[in-house]
């Protein structure tokens, strides 16, 4: 299995994919940072006041490293379906002919790389959130509560890597992957939850929202969110049984 | 070590039966072609026997061993099935390496697989730059990867210029000498029919024949062109069998040249030519494998 692992991340270094979407993850991150600090509305009616004053918006700004939330999880699609794509699945297979075992390294590999991502992220946006902080009005930050955000992104952004690889192999037409992950995340989920509130806190993108504990602002999640250990329970959960159904349909599948 | 297929059937879901009942074996140590025209099954039943397609039934085996059973499978079996699958953005050397960290297989071994193929000097280039003759040496080059006892090659000499084809053959020779079994799929005879010991002809997805080439023409009737100017007396002989062929010669089947001569020296017969024809390979596997037309 190590031998597995090292040859996945072989074939990630050896292309480009996981430097530009990490380096536009980034970019991602500290712009909704910037969005965070200085363009952060008050409530309706009162837009002139300073609502970094609450120490919720504050800690908020932090919960911006889960945004590589989806980078993560393009980069996991493709990193399986891209195989098909350029049909290296055909020597990827013969290499390995068991091949649950290519899958289940393939999530190893991207959970370690998903894990560094998200430590870069967060050394950015703690580095550059300080920064901004510094040149506004703000209540105090609490660290405690960061920490906490913090280590909710690094578990989000692990789990997005495997059902990332998980939907790859269950999508293998790399495009359709993606955009139906996409969609599912922007569109369905969303409307599911403006429609029917207490359903998007148990949908994989509104169980994320709760281990990153970032505010509703876009519908996903519901009004209200789940604990960190329940949320991180729901996601864990869809991860499973997804990654059970890639690894069936993965060794049913005729590889022509 | 052997190749077996014993009733090999397989239907895609789309009612598409690329593969009748289908039985062969192959012997170790030799080199064989496996032939038959695009579409009739070839890289179908290859896909079964690597493991990368179930069969619908039957089995196909590898020294009696399915390929998916197989521990160290690219030291045992290599196979190269198309020559377009390879990441465009990657090196020819990185695709190796990927593949050899798999099987514990040195960095060394890579750069002798990419000068055996003759890539070396092309070997950090991005494989989207290669032309198809290099991409098919690089898939010849990862089939070589595990020093393998088995060969498995899907219409390796596509995209080979006359050049490379040569040095294929005398490759596959020199490889079945050393007591590799090689079984290289092809739709062209004339690509093969100089380095096959034994040949496997399909079509629609059901053998036509097995056996060695030599015996493919075995049985066919013995004709003999002969030309010259008073050449329709030699039709009166009685017994004789014949037709006109080309530019007004004549074809006698089943009469040896001598015979021919014999008779027509006593009949004062003046002859341009006289010359046995050789069987027409080409002919008789076109026969075989379109002979009822509907199917190509």
């Amino acid at each position: 299995m190590i031998s597995l692992v090292k040859s996945e991340f072989l074939k990630a270094f050896t292309t480009k994919l996981l430097f530009i979407l990490t380096l536009s993850a980034l970019a991602f991150v500290l712009l909704t940072v910037v969005l965070g600090v200085y363009l952060t509305p008050g409530p309706p009616g009162q837009e002139d006041v300073n609502i970094l004053m609450e120490p919720a918006a504050v800690t908020n700004i932090f919960s911006s490293a889960g945004g590589a939330s989806v980078f993560v999880l393009i980069l996991g699609i493709i990193a399986m379906s891209g195989e098909y794509r350029n049909q290296t699945i055909t020597s990827t297979f013969l290499a390995t002919p068991k091949r649950q075992r290519v899958i289940i390294a393939k999530m190893i590999a991207y959970s370690i790389l998903a894990f560094v991502i998200a430590l870069i992220m967060w050394i950015a946006t703690v580095a550059v959130a300080t920064v901004l902080l510094s040149t506004v009005e703000h209540a105090p930050i609490e660290w405690a509560a960061v920490f906490e955000i913090l280590g909710g992104a690094l578990l989000g952004l692990v789990l997005y890597a495997i059902l990332g690889v998980a939907i790859g192999a269950l999508i293998t037409n790399q495009v359709a992957a993606i955009v139906i992950a996409l969609v599912w995340i922007f569109v369905v989920e969303a409307l599911l939850t403006i429609f029917v509130d207490w359903i998007g806190k148990w949908l994989p993108g509104g169980a994320l929202n709760s281990i990153l504990q970032a505010t509703n602002t876009s519908g996903f999640g519901g009004t209200d969110a789940l604990s960190v250990p329940a949320a991180a329970l729901v996601l864990i959960a869809y991860t499973v049984v997804l990654s059970i159904a890639a690894i069936v349909m993965t060794n049913r599948k005729d590889i022509t | 070590m052997g190749i077996e297929v014993v009733n090999l059937t397989k239907s895609f879901g789309s009612g598409v039966t690329a593969v009748k009942d289908l039985s062969f074996s192959i012997a170790p140590g030799k080199v064989t072609g496996f032939l038959g025209p695009n579409g009739s099954g070839k890289t179908t039943t290859l896909r079964c026997l690597l493991g990368l397609v179930s069969p619908t039934s039957g089995s196909a085996t590898i020294d009696g061993q399915a390929y998916r059973e197989l521990t160290n499978p690219i030291s045992v079996v290599g196979a190269s099935l198309e020559a377009s699958g390879f990441h465009p953005a990657r090196t020819a050397r990185n695709h190796l390496r990927i593949l050899a960290v798999v099987a514990g297989i040195p960095n060394s071994r890579v750069d002798q697989v990419l000068h055996t193929v003759g890539l070396s000097e092309s070997a950090n280039r991005k494989v989207g730059g290669y032309s198809l003759g290099m991409r098919q040496r690089l898939a010849l080059a990862v089939a070589l990867l595990g020093n393998p006892k088995v060969l498995i090659l899907d219409e390796p000499a596509n995209g080979l210029d006359p050049e490379g084809i040569s040095w294929l053959r005398s490759f596959l020779q020199h490889q079945a000498g050393l007591g590799v079994t090689v079984l290289v799929s092809s739709h062209v005879l004339s690509e093969v029919q100089q380095t096959v010991d034994n040949v496997i002809i399909i079509r629609s997805g059901s053998l036509v024949y097995q056996g060695s080439l030599a015996s493919l023409t075995d049985g066919g009737p013995l004709e003999v062109v002969v030309r010259g100017p008073h050449i329709e007396r030699l039709k009166e002989v009685p017994g004789w069998n014949t037709r006109a062929g080309e530019t007004g010669s004549l074809i006698i089947t089943g009469v040896s040249a001598a015979e021919i001569g014999h008779r027509a020296f006593t009949e004062s017969v003046e002859l341009h030519e006289l010359r046995e024809k050789t069987p027409d390979l080409e002919a008789m596997f076109l026969g075989l494998t379109q002979s009822e037309g509907s199917e190509s």
